[in-house]
């Protein structure tokens, strides 16, 4: 599904993102770990076509994402707030991405009731702009507008950040579903060792913008990564 | 303590963004400010013979002090547009171990230290020295002067109460109403005259202390209600509102049937009505409206034959005026989520095919609501349908295009007066097109043929470019399709 080729990026001297070649096959769960610098936002925004990578390049699906635009409509991601209109309100916005995918009515209430538990009667028919939600409440909004659209890939920045305990789990509840249904490929970075080696079938390991550990074993990941962070 | 105090607002200034990233707009900004503060000081010097030469009044003393509730009026304005409110900064200080008081009190004060405070002193201190202090004595002149001042700076605590608690509301807006009909109703239409009626006031400190200390007393007091206000409030959430959404069914039903662009074209509009900076932009549209009554009925340009040139100049602006301002800063709006439209597959597109159509949408409602002028000639008529024109289908490509040179992230809800955020040094170069560019057309065809001919070469030259606008409303795409890296990573500041 995507196949990353020698990606590197630079600022000035520093170096802070070189992948030498990574691939993610349909349908996985990919799980991004690291320290704060490691360069998983980095690498999201460069697969996303927000950051231009100094060299290398990002692939979905043979068409370099640099290239072309229409893998956009295969793509859903939450990174970060930048990513929302703020000044609408949660039922605006939605309104306003169901125009953009030329989704039916239907097809966005149907969406929308799988995200009812999440949501916990707190986002939809609120008089609230999305600027003044809680972070909590705003990171759900994104993550529920992320899949929007019958996505193939989905890329999250730390999903369970600000969540509540129980919003967390209802969120991984929620991508388990998700992945059974409709195959779709989660990118999922964070800093929750637990959730994260719950969901993913495959844990990858940043250190200074650099793959140093690739884990596929479910039973070993949690020791490796306790070992690694130190935990 | 308060020295740590001034010492960090001295640092604020320096490292500010907009100061540091862009010293060349600030060093002009600045020296554009000590330019107008200096035309002030000369008129001050000369006010008595501008007085007396320029307007024929026989005693310039008598008909200044007959006209100073007019200079009242206009700083009531000019304060309410430009005048920041010091609450943006009690954020940051409200959680530290500094008593309260102190902490407004600080503010208020350096609310002071701006040049706002200077104006009336620029202007009526040097009149004092040459006209009333020759005249009627040294303390009779001070005593005029400090009443003077007393007013102007009681203005200005009445206004740091009036905005904060009135800005944006209904009743604020009201009284600027009032205010503006008020000056302009007694001065043109005569219903009666209130400078005659304040002058006793002036006259009376001339003679008597009573005066000044009166509106000593009054400026005091007016700091303590505003001191008292700010205390009061000195709450995170009374100073950073929850808005209700209040607008949130309206939109131009006409967008819907331009697709994907029409649908962005309503989602700026809400940005614009939801974010005081653009509000504010809203607002100065519908002031500029009026703009053609100060020139249309001046006797300075009446001409003999036709029209003056000058109007080409106004017709410009009444009919777009928001469009050029609001264009100058074409990306800057959408600044805070950019990532949004890129996000999206023709994502870019749409939006600046949106503005486009936003764009032209208001500038055809000013341009309706300008047609009332045609009471003061036919020709008034002409002019604004030929700039309109030209407008649609020249200056807003040229606006759009030069405004993507490196644009800048700005925030939306901080006030638009003297607020330069996003502005760089592209937005100054840009008012040469917007200014020379229907000169250019219109100045070969006046002066050889005639005023009507310049006109109408206006009209042809915007219809040619109204028909090719598919293809021009495409370049500013590529552009920013092109400088997508940077914009965006401009926008989220990491440069």
């Amino acid at each position: 599904m995507i196949t990353i080729q020698d990606l590197k990026k630079q600022y000035k001297d520093a170096v802070v993102l070189d992948v030498a070649s990574l691939e993610i096959p349909k349908a996985e769960c990919f799980g991004l770990v690291g320290n704060n610098g490691a360069g998983k936002t980095t690498l999201f925004r460069i697969i996303l076509d927000l950051v231009r990578a100094t060299s290398g390049r990002v692939l979905l699906d043979e068409t370099d994402v640099s290239k072309s635009e229409d893998w956009k409509r295969r793509v859903g991601a939450y990174l970060d707030e930048h990513m929302l209109l703020s000044y609408l309100t949660a039922d605006e916005y939605f309104e306003t991405l169901r125009k953009i995918y030329n989704l039916s009515e239907e097809d966005l209430e149907e969406h929308l009731n799988k995200f009812e538990e999440l949501f916990n009667d707190e986002i939809r028919g609120k008089k609230k702009y999305l600027r003044d939600l809680s972070k909590g409440n705003t990171k759900k909004v994104g993550i529920a507008a992320a899949m929007m659209g019958n996505p193939e890939v989905v890329l999250l920045d730390e999903p369970f950040e600000n969540l509540d305990p129980s919003s967390q789990v209802r969120l991984k509840k929620l991508i388990l579903q998700e992945k059974e249904r409709s195959q779709i490929t989660f990118l999922i970075s964070s800093h929750d060792l637990n959730h994260v080696t719950d969901l993913c079938d495959r844990i990858v390991l940043l250190e200074k913008g650099k793959v140093i550990k690739d884990l596929h074993d479910k039973s070993s990941m949690v020791e490796e990564l306790n070992t690694y962070f130190g935990t | 303590m308060m020295l740590q105090l001034i010492k960090l607002e001295l640092l604020k200034t320096m490292r500010s963004t907009s100061f540091a990233k862009s010293v060349l707009v600030a060093l002009f900004l600045g020296l554009l400010g000590v330019i107008l503060l200096s035309y002030l000081l000369l008129l001050g010097f000369f006010l008595k013979e501008v007085v007396e030469k320029g307007f024929n009044q026989p005693d310039a003393y008598v008909a200044v002090s007959a006209h100073l509730i007019y200079f009242f009026l206009a700083e009531f304005m000019y304060r309410y547009f430009t005048q920041k409110l010091p609450v943006i900064e009690l954020e940051r200080f409200l959680h530290l171990p500094i008593r309260k008081s102190r902490i407004i009190n600080f503010l208020l004060a350096r609310s002071f230290i701006s040049p706002l405070t200077l104006i009336a002193f620029l202007i009526f201190g040097p009149f004092a020295f040459k006209e009333v202090m020759p005249r009627f004595g040294d303390g009779a002149g001070w005593s005029w002067l400090f009443c003077i001042l007393f007013t102007s700076w009681s203005l200005h605590w009445l206004m740091l109460w009036f905005k904060q608690k009135f800005e944006d509301s209904f009743t604020g807006l009201a009284v600027i109403f009032v205010v503006l009909l008020l000056g302009v109703g007694s001065n043109y239409y005569g219903w009666f005259n209130i400078g005659e009626l304040m002058k006793p006031v002036f006259d009376y400190s001339l003679t008597s202390p009573v005066p000044v200390a009166v509106m000593f007393v009054i400026c005091i007091a007016l700091y303590r209600l505003a001191y008292s206000y700010y205390y009061q409030n000195a709450y995170l959430e009374d100073l950073a509102k929850d808005e209700e959404v209040k607008f949130a069914n309206s939109s131009f039903g006409i967008f819907n049937r331009f697709g994907l662009a029409g649908e962005l074209a309503n989602l700026e509009w809400k940005l614009i009505i939801r974010h005081k900076k653009s509000r504010t932009y809203l607002m100065l549209a519908g002031f500029f409206l009026l703009y053609g009554l100060i020139f249309y009925t001046n006797p300075a340009y009446q001409a003999e034959a036709g029209f003056s040139h000058m109007f080409i100049f106004v017709g410009t602006f009444i009919t777009s005026i928001f469009m050029l301002q609001y264009g100058q800063l074409f990306l800057s709006w959408n600044s805070a989520n950019f990532d949004f439209f890129l996000q999206r597959r023709g994502g870019v597109e749409a939006l600046v095919r949106g503005k486009y159509l936003l764009f032209v949408v208001t500038s055809a409602l000013c341009f309706l609501a300008s047609v009332p002028y045609v009471y003061f000639g036919l020709d008034i008529l002409l002019i604004h349908i030929a700039t309109f024109l030209f407008n649609m289908g020249v200056v807003i490509h040229l606006v759009v295009y030069l405004s993507l040179w490196k644009p800048k992230p700005m925030d939306l809800n901080k006030g638009a007066m003297f607020n330069y955020e996003g502005v760089g040094i592209a937005q100054f170069l840009m008012m040469l097109p917007i200014f020379l560019g229907p000169y250019a057309v219109y100045f070969p065809f006046a002066l050889l043929v005639n005023q009507y001919a310049g006109l109408a070469a206006l009209a042809i030259t915007g219809l040619v470019g109204i028909v090719f606008s598919p293809y021009l409303s495409s370049l500013p795409v590529n552009k920013i399709l092109k400088n997508r890296y940077e914009i965006s990573s401009a926008f989220r500041q990491e440069l």
